[in-house]
């Protein structure tokens, strides 16, 4: 087992508190709705703890896997993760369907969102490649062309679920870690100017990513339709003002907010616990990104670092992405709020993440 | 191992995500800070759904306290159709038991809205059969709805309110703002489907509006109307006005308009103009009651004196285009003579000897064409010719009260001011303003506008219009056995704008006076418009004066001196004459206790009720008057029973009550 002084702190205190408060608040948000919906108001909350107690299960199982055995695995793992996806999409008998997208694999009552993990899959074969091109990376063949066939290969059958916000964030991790492993600016540049034309067109020729688009340049558009999530969203925070409404007396929950105890449970951590409760999440998050960074510098090996930076984004990426939607600061995306929202998948990967980034630290150069 | 490049990519990473943490903050202190305002309104405005509900009004009282409109809690029934399962059935219960229409009433159940009313301000036993129907989906509020107790009384002084409880004319239109209490609502919580929240209840927040203490006497203010109404019943008068004042503080004791209107159905009323108090809302030309200012102001400028003699042209007497008249032909009167036969000849000719500019400053001092502020809505100031506009046969037509005109608030305010040692007051109804507890908010004082004319030139006025109610005064219907009144009569022929002149049948008559006037308690004007026949304001006006003066004083305490007479004997005889209604009897024996020259007629706080189980009539008033209590008699014999119970505090201005057998 890990003994105490052979963990960073810091980090697992901010995940600890970030995954309390998560309890508490997915209670908050989600008993009145599953009262309507299920006559039961803690049948979220039962499910959110049972994905608690394993995300525990696996961070305690990373933490003591040494992290350099997923290199020796690493083609396994992807593998298993584009099959996971592939199944996903051509298998329907065992996925199932919600709100037009085809993104959870049914396991008898569990449900699992495979591109989750294949998130994960995929940081670990580009922190595996790049340092092992370390020497080549500079060239367009072996440092540009690879990790990107790769990542598009996964980012594709994500897209056919239809996530276009995990997609996304999977291209902007690649982007980073090509970044901090030094590949070229230039080739950098022309990967996000290629990309460009086609997010416009996937952005332009789907009805409801455009009009979300719209939405975010003027949310007030239309407030009763359209824009109605984010304009509650809004609202939430202009309620809760610096010191909250309050834990549990939120209003913004009671159906004005879709997705309250999901995607938008920050606007309902700013209706009830204000300014104190956002910021006092801001600084946990700023927590775990200066010490993922720091264990990334402290790593024993190259495979090491680029692993712990790339977890690291995969975090407080989808973290900023997920506050920057639900403040009108960026389009709305469907992304999770890393240890604060209701869903299993997420929890349990990004735990599974933290393990990792233990195991790092306990074989950190000393 | 690291190489340094990598680091500072890295950094660069890190400064980055700092960047954005930043921008997150910064939006959100933008919205939960800047913007906060703005956006809890509009959260606040979705969850909260108000129904605006009527608020209980602030009272309206006499100045003892007697309730002159009120408003009373009524049950109004809504219904939040989402919650109604059988919209038919339910409509067909709720339609039978109010009678109203069952199809109106369905189409309310079935709506889309979360909330509409069934029926506003209903009586307690239609409200108390839809209760028992006990329907899910119906409920009920209270609301307040305004009640004039004695409909009959002072209503065009009070006003009324509309349908939605805000006042619209009198003391209601005027001081709504006291009395309508902060807008009371239904609070009800609800979540984006609109349903109620569980969570939250139904919330009522209101808070009753202020009650208005008038200085109006709901005794005094019945007598006046009593009587107006008698004399205009008898003389077929288009109308006319009653106004009982303190004169030495300004207050209105009572202020009485005909024709009468209940302000319970006002709307049933043709025309407006019977809701409006005249006695500040209309002006008319004095007549003959105006040339004591005249003498006032040729005493103070010793200009004449009492005993000066002008000679009156043995009733007629042109001057430039125009031949004033007298009633008769009078040859040399002196100036008391003038005042006393009310000669208008010789009024004209005092008044040349004045000069305008003279005269013309003691009408402005005696508040003429200017507002007095008595505290009601839509007062008007009357009209006094500029004095650039003034021709000889304007001092003339002054002198007597034609060419200018005057509400009836201004000429009792002025008249007052001869009885009140020359201090002009300033005449108000609102005696005070209490909020919700009983505690007084404001509070109104007698003010003194301007001193007119000194105490001697008072003294001196008073004791040339004494004379008119003797002997062969004109006012001689206006004397009060055991009083002397001082006063004036007037007979003004009304303008008639279709010929350019005065009317020859259509009069106003009225009389003015004060008394006891050696020591003035009460100024009465009594004002009669167009009677038939009879039009003299000797004849018509001065009985009304001393009706309402004899019952007023009596009521007051009041006694004459020097007649032998004991205060019961005189209670019994005043009684006797007026009819009074019957629980001024015991108010008159109370009254007694009191200094007959204090206009203070403020009760001291008094204690308990005692007991009376058992006493004699006789014995339960003396008692009553020991403890200063007012007690209404029932019944004869022992006393058996008591309101409020002995050993109980007693409600300012509450009388109480006690049954004999």
């Amino acid at each position: 087992m890990i003994k105490t002084s052979e963990i960073d702190k810091p980090l697992i205190l901010a995940m600890m508190a970030l995954v309390a408060i998560g309890f508490v608040m997915v209670y908050s948000t989600s008993y009145i709705m599953a009262m309507k919906r299920f006559g039961n108001e803690y049948f979220f909350i039962k499910k959110h703890l049972m994905f608690i107690a394993l995300g525990f299960l696996l961070f305690f199982i990373a933490a003591n896997v040494e992290y350099r055995l997923y290199k020796r695995w690493i083609y396994l793992i992807i593998f298993i993760s584009l099959v996971s996806l592939i199944i996903l999409t051509f298998v329907h008998s065992i996925s199932s369907e919600a709100g037009g997208a085809r993104r959870w694999i049914k396991l008898g009552h569990l449900t699992f969102q495979p591109s989750e993990p294949a998130k994960l899959a995929v940081v670990i074969y580009l922190a595996y490649y790049l340092a092992a091109k370390k020497d080549k990376i500079k060239t367009f063949s072996i440092g540009v062309i690879p990790p990107i066939i790769m990542s598009g290969l996964f980012m594709l059958f994500i897209l056919k679920e239809p996530d276009f916000g995990t997609a996304l964030t999977l291209g902007a991790i690649t982007i980073i870690m090509m970044f901090i492993a030094g590949v070229r600016l230039r080739y950098l540049f022309s990967i996000f100017f290629a990309a460009m034309p086609i997010i416009y067109l996937m952005v332009t020729r789907v009805d409801y990513r455009m009009k979300r688009v719209l939405v975010f340049l003027d949310p007030w558009m239309d407030p009763g339709g359209a824009g109605f999530q984010l304009v509650q969203s809004l609202i939430a925070f202009g309620a809760g003002g610096i010191w909250g409404v309050g834990l549990g007396e939120g209003k913004q929950k009671l159906f004005y907010l879709p997705e309250a105890h999901t995607d938008f449970i920050l606007s309902v951590i700013g209706e009830e616990l204000g300014l104190i409760g956002v910021s006092a999440l801001l600084i946990l998050y700023l927590i775990i990104l200066v010490s993922g960074i720091r264990i990334s510098f402290k790593a024993a090996d190259l495979f090491g670092q680029y692993l712990a930076i790339g977890i690291t984004m995969l975090i407080v990426l989808q973290a900023a992405v997920n506050m920057a939607v639900v403040l009108a600061l960026l389009p709305t995306k469907g992304l999770t709020l890393p240890f604060i929202s209701y869903g299993g998948t997420s929890l349990i990967v990004n735990m599974t993440g933290m393990g990792i980034l233990v195991n790092i630290w306990r074989n950190r150069e000393t | 191992m690291i190489i340094p490049y990598l680091k500072f990519r890295v950094i660069i990473i890190l400064l980055s995500f700092v960047s954005i943490f930043i921008i997150i903050f910064a939006k959100t202190v933008e919205l939960q800070v800047l913007e906060r305002d703005k956006l809890k309104a509009k959260a606040d405005n979705q969850h909260l759904k108000t129904m605006n509900i009527i608020p209980m009004r602030g009272s309206i009282y006499d100045r003892e306290m007697k309730e002159l409109a009120v408003s009373m809690e009524v049950d109004s029934i809504y219904a939040q159709p989402f919650r109604i399962d059988d919209a038919g059935k339910s409509a067909n219960l709720v339609a039978a038991a109010l009678s109203i229409d069952r199809k109106e009433l369905e189409s309310k159940f079935t709506s889309k809205k979360s909330f509409v009313w069934v029926k506003r301000q209903l009586d307690f036993a239609k409200a108390e059969k839809v209760r028992k129907l006990n329907i899910q989906g119906i409920g009920f509020v209270k609301e307040g709805k305004r009640f004039y107790p004695n409909p009959q009384v002072a209503s065009h002084l009070i006003g009324f309110v509309g349908v939605d409880s805000k006042g619209l004319e009198g003391v209601e239109l005027g001081y709504e703002e006291y009395m309508a209490g902060t807008s009371s609502r239904l609070i009800r919580e609800r979540d984006a489907l609109g349903n109620e929240i569980s969570l939250g209840s139904l919330r009522q927040e209101s808070s009753k509006g202020s009650d208005i203490v008038l200085t109006i006497d709901k005794t005094i203010q019945y007598i006046a109307e009593k009587e107006l109404f008698k004399v205009v019943a008898n003389s077929q008068a288009k109308g006319g006005m009653v106004i009982v004042m303190a004169p030495r503080t300004g207050e209105i004791l009572a202020m009485a308009n005909a024709p009468h209107f209940n302000p319970d159905i006002f709307f049933e009323y043709k025309s407006p103009n019977i809701w409006r108090n005249k006695a500040t809302t209309d002006a008319f030309e004095p007549g003959s009651t105006f040339k004591v200012f005249l003498l006032a102001a040729l005493f103070e400028e010793g200009a004449a004196r009492a005993d000066d003699l002008f000679f009156c042209e043995n009733g007629h007497y042109s001057v430039a285009d125009r031949t004033f008249h007298d009633v008769k032909k009078f040859g040399w009167l002196n100036l008391t003579q003038i005042i006393k036969y009310s000669s208008n000849i010789g009024a004209a000719k005092a008044g040349d000897r004045l000069g305008k500019e003279r005269l013309y400053r003691y009408i402005k001092d005696f508040g003429f064409g200017a507002k007095t502020g008595v505290g009601l809505p839509g007062e008007v100031g009357g009209s006094v010719p500029l004095l650039k506009e003034w021709s000889k046969v304007t001092i003339g037509n002054i002198s007597f009260g034609q060419g200018m005109s005057t509400t009836g608030i201004q000429l009792l305010s002025a008249f007052s001011a001869i009885a009140n040692n020359g201090y002009l007051m300033r005449p108000y109804v609102i005696k005070r303003i209490l909020n919700g507890k009983g505690d007084a908010i404001e509070e109104f004082r007698p003010s003194v506008i301007r001193k007119v004319i000194s105490e001697e030139t008072a003294r001196r006025v008073t004791n040339v219009i004494r004379e008119v109610t003797k002997t062969d005064g004109t006012g001689v219907r206006a004397a009060i056995d055991g009083f002397e009144v001082a006063g004036k009569t007037g007979t003004a022929q009304k303008p008639d704008f279709s010929v350019g002149g005065y009317s020859s049948d259509k009069y106003v008559s009225s009389f003015i006076g004060f008394a006891p006037a050696d020591n003035p308690e009460i100024a009465i004007l009594v004002v009669v418009d167009e009677p038939s026949g009879e039009f003299y304001g000797g004849a018509i006006a001065a009985p009304v004066f001393k009706e309402v003066a004899t019952q007023s004083l009596a009521y007051l305490g009041v006694f004459p001196r020097g007649m032998g007479t004991t205060a019961q004997d005189w209670n019994t005889r005043v009684k006797g004459a007026v009819g009074y209604p019957k629980d001024r009897i015991a108010k008159s024996l109370y009254i007694t206790q009191k200094e007959p020259d204090s206009l203070d007629w403020e009760r001291k706080d008094f204690s308990h009720m005692p007991d009376f189980s058992a006493r004699t009539v006789r014995s339960v008033l003396r008692l009553a008057r020991e403890v200063q209590i007012e007690v209404r008699i029932l019944g004869s014999g022992k006393a058996v029973y008591q309101k409020p119970l002995p050993g109980e505090k007693i409600n300012h201005g509450q009388a109480a009550e006690v049954w004999f057998k």
